[in-house]
């Protein structure tokens, strides 16, 4: 009776295949078979997940833009050996206009201030922390820069397109630099540009191509001293002649 | 000077008469031997840049100074310092025609040849300019009507055939003042047209910040002006001293005050420039700090003498008790064509003294190759100045000039009997009453 509770008699309309109460299960087999199929079908359509690591990360947990181990490299236990062997001296990112923000790693630490030192951790006053590949970045930038925030919020800056958030777009140490396109923060593109605005003062980019050296034939120049020549003694013959003239 | 009216030439035996214009070969031929000292001069500048074109035709552009961040060099500054120079011969011819100003009638066949030449040097400039000039067809084939070039060029070319055919029709007399005035109502939007495009050529590149002033049309006018005013006043100084042509004092001072009215409105638009590119409140930084390198090193040596050779030219000419003063006149004129050349100069650095992408570009200074053809370019001029001065009837006869003064002077009369009128009737209004 069992049995007969776990496959009820039943009738697939339209169809003249009549499953009896004695047969072998394969038709509801089929089917789930097929429901699988379509479930993993379906999943191809839809993005792909979320992996464990954060926006901008490895899946390591290190940043993929400034990826710690490659000044920072692990040793066998997972954990970072103690001597630099990549030539590593300091922090090399550089500042233009956040400077201000102190000397030295105090403008480090007005950001990058988690005290596990994940570089990826920025904090918020008021919010704890925020992740670095996050769109909540933005709230970083709100803290001084209120009224870029708010056009941003407005829409004027483009907060439609995808990955438009204010380090998607700047290079948050030197914020004059803009990514080539938006993307999501700190996935990097490889490409920059300098925006400069009327407010900021005009630097140049680089000191001057070495231009080619000028050539010039030997025996031209000795043509032309000829006729250097030549020429001073015409204008002596002509400055002669006014005399006795 | 009018005293050497008494050495005026009597026309010479041989004259040839070709498309009706009395070619004086026996000048030529009989001139002096400094006259065919000058003209060895120039042959010999002439052969020097011929070898110098070949040179540079065989090996490439590694032979010029100009390089990708400084591509318009000597001979481009020529072309715009030659179509500029060119103005002024037509500010004054047409001056004649329109306005009247019978002061300048002798000055005007000089004018108009002085003009024509300047503008086929200032071509003859851009045919260097362009290393491949078989290539220049393709311009007139397939134009670019997006750029300026397309209608400078094009402006040059029509306004010298225009000068040389207005000189033409001036000598020979064919059509009388009817048709003269006629050529100098086609010249004159033709003259405004060169200057203009040529103007545009910079300000309408939207990249370089100094060039893009909607004000380097009208500098560029008033410096075109004021400079072909002095290099016309010069030349006519030399022509008189060699007995070519005769002026009247006063109409070199009325040359004088043109001159001195047109550089103080060049000053007043480059200050006014210059003022708005350094105001504390408006300035832009991109602006300022290109400009400020024209105020001190690399550039500061060119341009500061620009401003103080013009200064110093009107300050010359201001003085209504020493403007007659030929060697007053002769120094003001000389200083302000120098002073417009080194203008030209500084333009072109102001556009490349740093690129687009802010990069700073070394100073250009003209190969040997450069300067031997721009040298070149400036004997075939002066060669074609010197010949014409002897074969060509520059000297306006006397009798047209007494002619057109009479007519002016009944003119003037009939206008002043029409101010006379109303005055008469109201009198008789007056005593009516």
């Amino acid at each position: 009776m069992q049995r007969d509770t776990m496959f009820p008699p039943h009738r697939i309309t339209g169809s003249r295949t009549v499953l009896s109460r004695t047969g072998p299960p394969h038709a509801s087999a089929v089917a789930s078979i097929l429901i699988v199929l379509g479930v993993l079908a379906l999943a191809t359509l839809l993005p792909p997940a979320a992996s464990a690591a954060p926006l901008g990360r490895a899946a390591t947990g290190e940043l993929l833009y400034y990826p710690c181990t490659s000044c920072h490299p692990l040793g066998l236990d997972g954990r970072p050996t103690g001597a630099n062997p990549n030539d590593f001296e300091q922090h090399q990112i550089v500042l233009e206009a956040h400077d201000t923000l102190g000397e030295g790693s105090v403008a480090c630490l007005a950001c990058h201030d988690d005290p596990t030192r994940d570089p990826g951790r920025l904090r918020v006053v008021g919010a704890g922390f925020v992740e670095a590949g996050s769109d909540d970045v933005s709230l970083v930038c709100y803290q001084c820069h209120s009224a870029q925030y708010q056009e941003w919020q407005d829409g004027i800056h483009g907060r439609e397109q995808s990955g438009c958030t204010a380090a998607g777009c700047h290079d948050p140490h030197t914020p004059a630099w803009i990514y080539g396109a938006p993307l999501p923060p700190f996935t990097g593109t490889g490409f920059e540009v300098r925006v400069v605005s009327n407010r900021v003062p005009f630097t140049p980019l680089a000191g001057p191509p070495a231009p080619a050296p000028v050539e010039t034939p030997f025996w031209l120049a000795i043509a032309s001293a000829v006729g250097v020549l030549l020429a001073v003694g015409l204008i002596g013959l002509m400055v002669r002649g006014r005399h006795a003239r | 000077m009018s005293t050497q009216s008494t050495q005026w030439a009597a026309p010479a035996p041989d004259t040839k008469r070709l498309i009706g214009i009395d070619w004086n070969i026996g000048g030529l031929l009989h001139a002096g031997p400094r006259f065919y000292a000058f003209i060895s001069l120039l042959v010999t500048v002439i052969f020097l840049g011929l070898m110098a074109w070949g040179a540079f035709l065989f090996n490439g552009g590694g032979l010029m100074a100009m390089r990708d961040t400084y591509p318009w060099g000597l001979w481009f500054t020529n072309y715009m310092y030659y179509v500029g120079l060119s103005a002024g011969g037509l500010a004054v011819y047409a001056s004649v025609h329109l306005f009247g100003a019978e002061q300048f009638r002798p000055l005007s066949r000089l004018a108009v040849l002085q003009a024509g030449v300047l503008v086929m040097m200032a071509l003859l400039g851009i045919i260097t300019d362009m290393e491949r000039f078989w290539r220049a067809g393709w311009m007139l084939l397939t134009p670019n009507p997006t750029s300026p070039f397309v209608y400078t060029g094009s402006a040059a070319n029509i306004y010298m055939i225009i000068a040389f055919v207005d000189l033409w029709i001036l000598i020979t007399g064919k059509g009388g003042e009817k048709l003269a005035m006629r050529m100098t109502l086609i010249a004159l939007p033709f003259a405004v047209y060169l200057h203009t495009t040529t103007a545009f050529v910079l300000s309408l590149n939207k990249a370089r910040e100094l060039w893009n002033s909607a004000v380097m049309v009208p500098i560029f006018l008033t410096s075109a002006t004021a400079s072909g005013i002095a290099l016309l006043m010069i030349s006519a100084y030399i022509m008189q001293r060699f007995n070519v042509m005769r002026f009247k004092k006063s109409m070199f001072r009325s040359l004088s005050t043109l001159l001195a009215t047109v550089i103080i409105i060049d000053l007043f638009l480059l200050g006014v420039e210059i003022l708005s590119i350094f105001w504390p409140t408006s300035n832009h930084p991109g602006h300022s700090a290109r400009m400020a390198l024209f105020f001190e090193a690399p550039y500061g040596w060119v341009f500061i003498p620009v401003l103080i050779l013009g200064v110093s030219a009107f300050a010359l000419l201001a003085g209504r008790n020493r403007r007659h003063l030929p060697a007053v006149q002769l120094t003001a004129a000389a200083m302000y064509v120098v002073a417009i050349f080194l203008k030209r100069y500084t333009l072109m650095a102001m556009g490349f003294a740093i690129d687009p992408l802010g990069q700073f570009t070394a100073p250009y200074f003209p190969s040997l190759v450069e300067i031997l053809i721009a040298l070149m370019i400036l004997a075939i001029g002066l060669l074609i100045m010197a010949v014409a001065a002897k074969i060509l009837p520059l000297q306006v006869p006397d009798q047209e000039i007494e002619e057109h003064a009479h007519e002016h002077v009944k003119q003037r009369a009939e206008w002043a009997a029409l101010d006379a009128e109303p005055q008469a009737a109201q009198a008789s209004v007056t005593e009516a009453g």
